[in-house]
């Protein structure tokens, strides 16, 4: 099966970084969305489907919390699993998210095994041979 | 604070240039940015924070350094790059070190950060107490101002 994956990040690389990271995880056929801030990406999500959404949290606009709450309170968009990737580490920042409906908190700097877990985790496991692309790099973060 | 946030912010380049940027790092005396050998015409970028302490931290690095932070951390060929890639690889590693470092304190508010943006090297005082941080072929600085 493949996915549509929403990248929500106001940082160019760290988005490159993310789908780098998802592409070598197996997820190289899935359809990789970007979007800036969390209004951008809610604006994205009026007209494609995702399945699962990666934001980060500090960004101009819109923040990731605020975007989270919006994804939640809306019946069309409610179920989707959404996993933040943040510089704030504190555990009531964490607590604050999971208690929004996150399903799942990466903490910068991370390894990429953090990611394909939680991705594995939430989507169950990838088929390789359907979705491993074998023209990515390996990371070594 | 400062003293204790300093020691933090040092620990979190470590950790955030091996892992997202591959660069193994040591540190340099303290001085003012005069003394320091840092050119005014590099790459730099501040981000503020708020919580049991506020401030703000910048950083200062000659674009070359940046440009093998960016290769390093998206796996494009420096020829590839933009100035956009280059100055938001900054502000995220600007980021990081921040989020990283404060989240290391034992604040009884949480911090918050703002938004990192980029600055001209020049309109850091010259008389700004700078720490040197080295890589194997480069170096930059930092400045931690604690309001």
């Amino acid at each position: 099966m493949s996915y549509s994956i929403l990248i929500v990040d106001d940082s160019l690389p760290m988005r490159s970084v993310i789908k780098r990271t998802l592409k070598a995880a197996g997820y190289g056929s899935a359809e990789l969305l970007e979007a800036a801030n969390g209004q951008e990406a809610l604006d994205l999500m009026k007209n494609s489907w995702v399945d699962i959404v990666i934001t980060d949290y500090n960004m101009p606009v819109m923040n990731g919390l605020d975007f989270i709450k919006a994804i939640k309170s809306n019946d069309l968009s409610k179920d989707i699993p959404v996993i933040v990737i943040s510089t704030e580490g504190n555990e009531s920042k964490i607590k604050e998210f999971m208690a929004c409906g996150a399903a799942g908190y990466i903490t910068k700097p991370f390894a990429a095994e953090a990611i394909r877990d939680l991705m594995v985790n939430i989507l169950g496991e990838v088929n390789y041979e359907e979705d491993f692309d074998d023209s990515s790099e390996d990371l070594d973060f | 604070m400062k003293k204790i946030l300093m020691t933090a912010v040092k620990t979190s380049i470590s950790e955030v240039m091996e892992t997202m940027f591959f660069l193994p790092v040591e540190f340099g005396q303290e001085s003012i940015l005069a003394q320091s050998g840092i050119d005014k015409d590099n790459f730099a970028c501040q981000l503020t924070f708020t919580g049991d302490a506020s401030g703000r931290l910048i950083i200062m690095a000659p674009k070359s350094l940046v440009a093998e932070m960016a290769e390093n951390f998206m796996g494009e060929a420096k020829g590839l790059l933009t100035d956009e890639h280059l100055s938001g690889t900054l502000t995220e590693m600007l980021n990081m070190v921040c989020g990283n470092a404060l989240s290391k304190t034992d604040s009884k508010v949480p911090f918050e950060l703002g938004i990192p943006e980029m600055i001209n090297a020049s309109e850091v005082s010259e008389k700004e107490m700078v720490t040197i941080v080295e890589t194997t072929e480069s170096k930059m600085a930092i400045a931690l101002k604690v309001d």
